[in-house]
């Protein structure tokens, strides 16, 4: 009998356990496979193992801007809206900055600069959601079109990016902010990254911002009635996105030193990717800032991890895969809460 | 239900006029011929007849694409993932075609005869449109997920079939024939004529069958078709197979053409779809929207797009030029809807 009453139980704890915790085993899963994978060639920890501290170094270096990104993506995700123009809003953003930096313009007034455009791009996708009434998917491909199209008019014919070359260069300066070590051997676009999830997890759990987030994805209508702005909410939410977005945009530059106006292409994808596979809900409502930062380290160390065992050509069908594996089990989570 | 009710009293109040449908459709038409004489106006030797046959054959492959997808948006949902399709069907194509004795990987493949290659291939591309009426039929995942996943899992397959290039090498001497066949006598090739064919076909489903009236109602309120006993899921499932087919044989044709299966092929393609299916007037909800004005969608973006490059802009200008031709085609449709019943 005790164990006909305890095995529910201990079923649903599992559940729960599993819920609340199989991101972080999904990704010391992936640690494990990928730093085991060629023991045989390269000792733990040795030169070359994906553990070693060159190859984790580069790793959070090249993850900063999808670091970047996913806090706010998440945000806006759970009050069940979308930005598909991301990447192009990045790429607008990097080449702004480089267009800025190379003309002379100082660090700190770039920089600012970069983050005010973020603003206005973001400003725009909520103006277009909510003031015109366009819905999410198309106002943000409409505005994923013109972000690229500027960037890409924004760089002369015949170049493919912004670098130094034709009597201006890129200044010293440039690669500080994204590429080299500062504190614990990373960048600052990586500790900013930690900033902006922080400031994130804070704006969900302890402002009003994230509990109207979490109201307007999960029944737009009673938030309403219960006198939550959720227009304001909604377009507070893109205008942080298009930030992060611009940060993001600033970090890829610096890290790559020139203003590439394709360098964010395909970066909507991998947010929605890494928020799916945190567990946000595409109906919105629910979802963790944290899970979607610990979703984005996991498709970094797999995407750079896999290199050293599979050529690149792999990667498309890998991250597809991803995409269609973080869908069906975020599905069969939300059922099994559904049902019970 | 007010909407219903609504609707039903519009519908008895304008017998005789133009449903709203035809409205938007002959809207965009005219915006599409009005378009072309502006852009006959402004830029040197466009008023050519040759040039209205070129904004048409040149787009064959977007438009043959387009068909499928106004299907799907009419029954509510989106298909993201023709692109991929386009990319695996021609490089499966090539690769079963490809002769076993070739130098190196990429120039052997499985030695079929040109046909048996090409329906394998086709099989290939169903197997893709499988995969999204599964997850979003049995799964209800949104399919705009799904379709972004299958896009990059079918150019995902192509791209390590052909190790992130091309194969091109070792292929039967007929494996060109159908994609470079002209017919009738004249310039126009065969591809072409099937876009034709199957433009008029698509309308006559979509105006005069019980399936095509089945696709809007299940767009425009699945829950009162469901009720009236019609199994939405079987016939969704049905669109996407049809579109991953259609797809599948665009790229097969695509790769007889160029006797290339290339893993970038139909890049972009699956916006560009989107996108005339949209300046054609097809609403995203669901339940409205026509192949005709699909079609004029896409004339009215080849126009654009090649008046820019007539007038000399640069090639960057495609972007801008799309995003601002989708936003005033939205906002125009809307308003002129909204006038409409106002009045």
């Amino acid at each position: 009998m005790t164990d006909l009453t305890q095995s529910p139980q201990f079923g649903d704890r599992l559940k729960r356990f599993l819920k609340d915790y199989y991101i972080y085993l999904v990704l010391i899963l992936v640690v494990v496979v990928l730093s085991t994978a060629n023991l045989d060639k390269f000792p733990l920890f040795e030169r070359g193992n994906f553990l070693s501290e060159r190859n984790i170094i580069n790793i959070l270096r090249v993850s900063a801007p999808i670091l970047t990104l996913a806090g706010a993506f998440t945000l806006l995700m759970i009050s069940g809206y979308i930005d598909l123009s991301v990447g192009s809003a990045m790429s607008l953003s990097a080449v702004v900055y480089a267009l800025l930096a190379i003309n002379g313009v100082p660090f700190v007034p770039a920089f600012l600069a970069t983050v005010l455009v973020g603003v206005l791009l973001g400003a725009i996708n909520g103006f277009l959601v909510i003031r015109l009434k366009i819905t999410p998917v198309i106002a943000t491909l409409i505005t994923l079109s013109l972000y690229k199209g500027i960037a890409l008019l924004l760089v002369e014919d015949g170049v493919s990016a912004i670098k130094s070359g034709g009597g201006l260069k890129m200044p010293g300066w440039f690669n500080d902010y994204g590429r080299d070590g500062v504190f614990f051997g990373l960048p600052w676009a990586f500790w900013v990254a930690i900033l902006v999830t922080i400031a994130m997890i804070v704006a969900q759990d302890r402002m009003k911002l994230g509990k109207y987030a979490a109201a307007t994805g999960g029944n737009p209508m009673a938030a309403k009635l219960s006198g939550i702005d959720t227009a304001r909410t909604v377009i507070i939410l893109y205008v942080l996105v298009g930030i992060c977005a611009a940060l993001a945009g600033i970090a890829r530059s610096s890290f790559m030193s020139l203003g590439d106006p394709l360098s964010g292409d395909g970066m909507e994808l991998t947010a929605i990717l890494v928020v799916l596979l945190g567990g946000t809900a595409f109906s919105g409502g629910e979802g963790r800032v944290l899970k979607s930062f610990i979703g984005a380290l996991i498709i970094m160390s797999l995407t750079v991890g896999m290199l050293t065992l599979v050529p690149a050509y792999f990667q498309t069908l890998v991250v597809g895969t991803a995409l269609l594996l973080a869908a069906a089990s975020n599905h069969l989570v939300s059922r099994k809460d559904s049902e019970s | 239900m007010t909407d219903q009710a609504v609707a039903g009293r519009r519908l008895a109040k304008q017998d005789n006029r133009l449903s709203d449908e035809m409205f938007i459709t002959s809207l965009v038409a005219g915006a599409a011929v009005a378009l072309f004489l502006l852009a006959s106006i402004l830029v040197p030797n466009f008023f050519q007849f040759q040039n209205v046959v070129n904004l048409v054959t040149n787009n064959w492959a977007v438009i043959s694409l387009g068909v499928g997808v106004t299907f799907l948006l009419v029954s509510g949902n989106f298909d993201l993932s023709v692109g991929g399709i386009v990319a695996l069907s021609g490089v499966l194509a090539v690769w079963f075609a490809q002769a076993t004795d070739g130098a190196n990987a990429l120039s052997s493949g499985w030695g079929m005869p040109t046909w048996l290659a090409m329906v394998c291939a086709l099989i290939g591309a169903m197997s893709i449109g499988a995969v999204n009426a599964a997850f979003v039929v049995a799964l209800r995942v949104p399919s705009i997920i799904v379709t972004l996943g299958t896009m990059m899992l079918a150019r995902g397959i192509a791209q390590v079939v052909t190790q992130g290039s091309q194969r091109n090498t070792n292929l039967p001497a007929d494996f060109g024939t159908l994609g470079n066949m002209t017919m009738f006598g004249t310039s126009i090739k065969l591809p072409v004529v099937l876009m034709a064919t199957l433009i008029f076909v698509a309308v006559f489903v979509e105006r005069k069958t019980v399936f095509g009236r089945l696709t809007y109602l299940i767009g425009a309120n699945p829950v009162a078709s469901r009720l009236s006993g019609v199994d939405n899921a079987r016939h969704v499932v049905k669109l996407y197979l049809f579109s991953a087919v259609m797809a599948g044989v665009v790229g097969i044709l695509l790769a007889s053409e160029f006797k290339s299966g290339f893993s970038n092929r139909g890049t972009l393609m699956e916006f560009d779809a989107l996108v005339i299916s949209l300046l054609g007037g097809v609403a995203i909800a669901g339940g409205f929207g026509s192949v005709i004005g699909m079609f004029f969608g896409a004339i009215i973006l080849a126009t654009v797009t090649s008046a820019a490059t007539g007038l000399v802009l640069s090639p960057d200008w495609q972007f801008t030029l799309k995003a601002i031709a989708v936003f005033i085609a939205i906002m125009a449709q809307t308003w002129a809807l909204a006038r409409r019943h106002a009045g």
